[in-house]
């Protein structure tokens, strides 16, 4: 026990009972009569809530009591859901109420509905968040129903006609009955060791309240929600909505309306393709005109800077040409110039003249040839000369003691007439 | 979850990206070129993954002792 010197503030007080209060205090549904029912004009309510032995002040704020379907009433039976709080100015114990639902009337399922959507809200599995998208072109779906049932039936025709070449799986299960919540949870089991799948759809064709019971076990909520992959909840009921279907990722009013959701149609994506495929060729041929501009804008500039160059080159050819011709003809008028041509012209008479002479001087050579006296002495015969030269022909002139030369064909002999 | 060779979501989503590439007046030939090769064989995949026509069937059955999983054509 603390002595008077430690002795605390009310505010800490106050404080103190807030946490030891707030802290941990679970969200609990609590049933009793409606006392002192009163509605601010900021849109909060204040009530008493009591039974045979006690009674506890409420607070409903403004937010929670928007999904009220009715206004409170006094004196009614009601269950409310809601936490402990403390008012610290007061030090006064408040429920808060986040939600009330007439005790008469609510079955004993319903409210076990009830019980189960908000633990599955605790834990999150309701959020939007969670909500994972649906593959858009699945080729592989698991779907959890009755093979016995209209809900399979519907679903093959639905994906037969909009996307024939998907694949589905069908896991058997029964759909309603005592064991089908059991049957589900495997069913699904079985789906999450499935390899390939894309998204599952689970449920059945329409049916009466209580048919569809399985669709609001908790154990089925909570498997879908730990479901690999996405998955399509289609109850054929399109008034209740199950608690399957507010964990489920994607609620389809019916199964023909899941297959529809799953797959896409297949005309649509051809149309796509189509619209894709004549956007693709456009731009390609957007792309290859464009260079075509291009080499055409290139080409032409080309050409004219070459045109230009070629009519330069054609102008300093006719000036230079201009300048040229006065000194080319006084240029011709020059003797020598003439003299070479005539030369130009006479050579060719002068080569046939010295050609003919060749001739005639080889034909003379031979005939010479013939008449020398070589060739005679060659033959045999010889010359015989004086000293001075002259041939000595007759007897007479060779007197004894005069020395002459012989000439024979191969060169001379001195020789000397003997007595 | 299918990890199967370009899907045909990836398929289409490529020629949309290609096409805006496309829209560029400053791409370079080479790469113009290579970018209508690949298209042309995407488009023709795409036309070929919504030409199948054979929708199959199965039903998942789990060996009650073993807990094997085997599939068989459904009402076959």
């Amino acid at each position: 026990m603390s002595g008077m010197e430690e002795a605390w503030s009310v505010t800490r007080l106050s404080r103190t009972i807030k946490r030891r209060v707030e802290d941990d205090f679970p969200a609990v549904w609590v049933k009793g009569e409606l006392v002192g029912v009163k509605r601010y004009p900021s849109g909060h309510w204040y009530f008493g809530l009591r039974d045979a032995e006690a009674k506890v002040d409420c607070t409903m704020w403004k937010f929670a009591a928007a999904r009220l379907t009715a206004p409170l009433q006094e004196g009614t039976e009601v269950f409310v859901l809601g936490t402990a709080n403390v008012w610290e100015e007061r030090t006064a114990l408040r429920f808060n109420v986040t939600q009330v639902l007439p005790a008469s009337g609510v079955g004993a399922q319903a409210q076990a509905v009830e019980q189960i959507k908000q633990r599955l809200l605790a834990d999150g599995l309701l959020d939007p968040a969670r909500k994972r998208h649906l593959p858009p072109f699945a080729t592989r779906i698991a779907v959890v129903t009755s093979i016995a049932g209209a809900a399979v039936r519907d679903i093959i025709t639905v994906a037969a006609r909009r996307w024939p070449g998907v694949e589905l799986l069908v896991i058997n299960s029964a759909v309603q009955g005592d064991g089908a919540p059991a049957e589900l949870v495997e069913a699904l089991e079985v789906v999450s060791r499935l390899e390939g799948v894309d998204c599952c759809i689970i449920g059945r064709g329409g049916g009466s309240k209580e048919d569809l019971a399985a669709f609001n076990d908790e154990a089925v909520c909570r498997a879908i929600a730990s479901c690999p992959v996405p998955v399509i909840s289609a109850v054929g009921h399109e008034v209740d909505v199950t608690l399957a279907d507010l964990v489920a990722d994607v609620r389809a009013a019916t199964p023909s309306q899941a297959a529809e959701f799953a797959l896409p149609d297949r005309r649509d994506v051809a149309a796509r393709l189509a619209a894709l495929r004549a956007a693709f060729l456009g731009r390609m041929l957007d792309q290859v005109s464009l260079r075509q501009q291009r080499l055409q804008r290139t080409r032409d500039r080309m050409g004219s800077a070459l045109l230009d160059r070629l009519r330069g080159a054609e102008r300093r050819v006719l000036l230079a040409r201009g300048r040229l011709a006065p000194a080319l003809a006084r240029h011709a008028r020059r003797p020598g110039v003439r003299l070479t041509q005539l030369e130009a012209r006479l050579t060719p008479g002068i080569q046939r003249r010295l050609e003919r002479a060749r001739a005639t001087i080889a034909q003379c050579s031979a005939q010479l040839d013939a008449l020398s006296p070589l060739a005679v002495l060659g033959r045999g015969y010889a010359v015989p000369r004086r000293s001075d030269g002259r041939v000595l022909r007759h007897t007479a002139d060779f007197v004894p003691g005069t020395p002459f030369t012989l000439r024979i064909t191969d060169g001379s002999i001195a020789a000397r007439v003997e007595d | 979850m299918t990890d199967a060779p370009p899907s045909l979501d990836q398929d289409l989503r490529r020629l949309e990206e290609i096409v805006r590439t496309l829209e560029d007046d400053d791409l370079a030939l080479e790469s113009a070129l290579h970018l209508f090769e690949e298209g042309v064989g995407r488009l023709k995949a795409a036309q070929a993954r919504l030409g199948e026509a054979e929708t199959r069937v199965m039903q998942v059955l789990k060996d009650a002792e073993s807990g094997e999983l085997k599939t068989e054509p459904l009402g076959g």
